[in-house]
């Protein structure tokens, strides 16, 4: 066998494509949290034992490791801050869709003790993104929004339902409110 | 030397839970945990915070998410931090690892857990991801035809019948109807379950588990501190998993080398067994067990239906064990067998041996 | 545990997961899949002299290298073992009713998983005689075997 031969055999690559496909109904929780993110309001569930907000709830308190249910239901106000940020620039991956560079942030709600990942921000240019930054919900009209993009898989995203965060011009909030909130 | 000669005859367990096996759970498998890992505990008598060691066991892929297996730990309370670990496995295999954590005597308490929702994906194609990526996945053969295969293959090797098969589903869903977290369950005639047609000819639907969502936690404890806890704790006499090679057609499908000598190395020596659990996902695969651990005629084999009566894939290994170990704890078992398998076709496979004191 | 949530409708929601792989095959299954490309079945001998199909890089029973004599094997086989599939899914080899089987090829000393296109459940038993059928566009996959038929006589 020729060294050339016996190059490309060693080098054959095989292409492989998993494809998978899941069909369930969304959990209660967040299938309450869609009924309500729908009419353009926010809730989540408060720890009975320890008074933190999570949003959307989990059902449960992953730091006391307790159930939370219908009872421990809170709504929170639409303005936030934003506690992280990053601004990816697109590379071509397998599925990736977007082309220009986007943000991804992190905003804390009023209230709220788990901050909402993947959130787009509005209103100023990427190069004064900075976390503390007063936000406000940006909602599409109501008979625009779907839960298209809310899954069982973390969460998903609510970018079918709230467009982005807006800035508000509000002066920054202190870290010290949200430094334990981040990410 | 073997696995129950080394100090393992001091590790017990003292407590455990499981949830319902259905179809379609509405909550997610964190939610399904929670509650589960909680009753273990409160089961075992101690606190959170007396566990020294924790062992998860889930897949991935029928969750359908990488790293999804992070979230369950939220069903521990990882905070403040915790040692622990996860295997990409049946619960069964992380309790081998929590029981071999607690081996090296510095902590009293593990806890192990598994869970799966196997109704989100469709699990024939999901399972089918364990095989191996050049010559099997690709072919898109699922494990329920390489069930079919093997139960052909036992029948032409003149070691079961159809009729046998059946028999096997009719017993496991009798004794269904006393376990109130089974799926299936009822009185079956042999001769109607054999006039049912052909799945996976010369399997039929019946010989082919439910799909099942489910959790499962034990707690285990070491020496006085199991007595302490635990009236009569299920003492773990010895386990073992042993792997034979991965392509069907590599071994002899119609037998089990592995079982067999992990039930040797677990310490099964052939004496009389009160309660045996077995993971038989399909109705051949009891045979096939039975033969390679040498259990004779008569021997109580799958009292809680087994998976043929429901058959959460992550949990329904270490819920052999619980079935097995709670009828030590309540005393109506002496000596018990239970069995966790994993790979095609009973690739690899675990056995646990249980006594009373 | 959920049951005090009030659940307006129960949503429904699909999610398609995809992971697309390139691997590398290396010197033993490079050979097995270059030679099925040209219509070609490959073996590897083993130490003890057994050639194995399909071919693996290490002795199953020992760990051994087990290196890279590859043998020829095919295109005649025997069934070993089979079941009947009724209903072929998208993931499956075939569109119509088929067996999936051990199939020992002429040559080698193991079997291996594949689709028997007999055509009907009737046809099939375990010892027919198969013969393997390539396929006309080979994708460098296993399913470049297409499936075995029964051997005319």
């Amino acid at each position: 066998m020729s060294d050339q031969t016996q190059t490309e055999k060693e080098n054959l690559v095989m292409e492989h494509l998993v494809s998978l496909t899941y069909r369930e109904r969304l959990t209660p929780n967040l299938n309450r949290f869609v009924d309500e993110l729908l009419e353009g309001r926010l809730v989540g569930h408060k720890c009975p034992s320890c008074g933190r907000v999570y949003l959307p709830s989990k059902g449960y308190c992953p730091m006391c490791v307790v159930a939370t249910s219908a009872e421990d239901e809170v709504e929170v106000p639409d303005t936030g801050t934003v506690t992280g940020f990053t601004i990816v620039t697109p590379v071509a991956y397998y599925g990736q869709q977007e082309t220009e560079p986007f943000v991804f942030a992190s905003v804390l709600l009023d209230g709220a003790d788990t901050p909402l990942n993947g959130q787009d921000v509005t209103g100023l240019p990427h190069d004064q993104l900075r976390t503390g930054l007063r936000v406000k919900a940006k909602w599409k009209p109501k008979d625009q929004r779907s839960a298209e993009g809310i899954s069982n898989r973390g969460w998903g995203s609510m970018g079918t339902v709230v467009d982005s965060f807006e800035a508000t011009g509000e002066p920054d909030a202190s870290e010290e409110l949200f430094k334990d909130h981040i990410f | 030397m073997a696995a129950n000669d080394r100090g393992a005859t001091d590790i017990a367990i003292v407590g455990f839970a499981q949830s319902q096996s259905v179809r379609d759970a509405a909550p997610s498998e964190v939610q399904l945990l929670v509650p589960v890992v909680a009753d273990a505990i409160t089961a075992a008598g101690i606190e959170r915070s007396d566990i020294g060691f924790t062992c998860a066991g889930s897949c991935d892929y029928l969750t359908g998410g990488p790293f999804a297996f992070v979230s369950n730990l939220e069903a521990a309370g990882a905070w403040p931090p915790i040692s622990e670990s996860h295997v990409e496995a049946d619960g069964a295999w992380a309790m081998y690892e929590a029981w071999m954590r607690l081996q090296e005597g510095d902590i009293d308490v593990a806890l192990a857990f598994g869970s799966g929702k196997s109704s989100p994906s469709n699990p024939a194609e999901v399972w089918a991801q364990q095989l191996d990526p050049y010559y099997l996945a690709p072919l898109g053969v699922d494990p329920v035809s390489l069930a079919g295969i093997q139960a052909q293959a036992l029948i032409d090797a003149g070691k079961a019948t159809e009729r046998d098969f059946a028999t096997v589903v009719a017993d496991s869903r009798r004794n269904a109807k006393s376990n109130p977290n089974a799926q299936l369950s009822g009185d079956y005639d042999v001769d109607a379950l054999l006039a049912e047609p052909y799945y996976r000819r010369p399997l039929r639907k019946h010989d082919v588990p439910p799909i099942s969502d489910a959790a499962v936690a034990v707690i285990m404890a070491r020496g006085d501190k199991a007595r302490e806890l635990c009236e009569r704790p299920a003492w773990i006499r010895g386990m073992d998993h042993r792997i034979e090679a991965h392509q069907p057609g590599l071994r002899d499908i119609t037998s089990s080398a592995s079982t067999t000598l992990a039930a040797r190395k677990a310490g099964y020596d052939g004496g009389p067994l009160d309660v045996v659990e077995l993971s038989s996902t399909f109705s051949p695969q009891e045979i096939i067990l039975k033969n390679a651990i040498g259990l004779g005629a008569g021997v109580n084999v799958n009292p809680s239906g087994g998976p043929l009566a429901a058959n959460p894939i992550m949990a329904v290994g270490l819920i052999r064990i619980v079935e097995a170990a709670s009828r030590i704890i309540d005393g109506t078992a002496n000596r018990a067998l239970a069995h966790a398998t994993s790979g095609p076709l009973l690739q690899q496979n675990l056995v646990c041996l249980l006594e009373g004191e | 545990m959920c049951s005090d949530f009030i659940v307006s409708e129960p949503r429904i929601i699909e999610t398609k997961l995809e992971f697309p792989y390139s691997r590398t095959l290396g010197p033993v299954m490079g050979a097995f899949f270059m030679a099925l490309r040209d219509g070609q079945l490959l073996g590897i001998r083993a130490k003890d002299r057994r050639v194995l199909a399909p071919p693996l890089e290490y002795d199953p029973e020992t760990g051994e290298s087990l290196g890279t004599e590859m043998v020829p094997i095919g295109p005649g086989g025997t069934v070993e073992a089979w079941t009947w599939v009724d209903d072929p899914t998208q993931k499956h080899p075939l569109d119509h009713p088929f067996a999936f089987a051990l199939v020992k090829p002429d040559g080698a000393d193991t079997s291996m998983v594949s689709a028997v296109d007999a055509g009907r459940v009737e046809a099939v038993h375990t010892g027919m005689r198969v013969t393997a059928r390539y396929r006309s566009e080979p994708q460098g996959l296993i399913t470049d075997l297409e499936a075995w038929e029964p051997t005319k006589s």
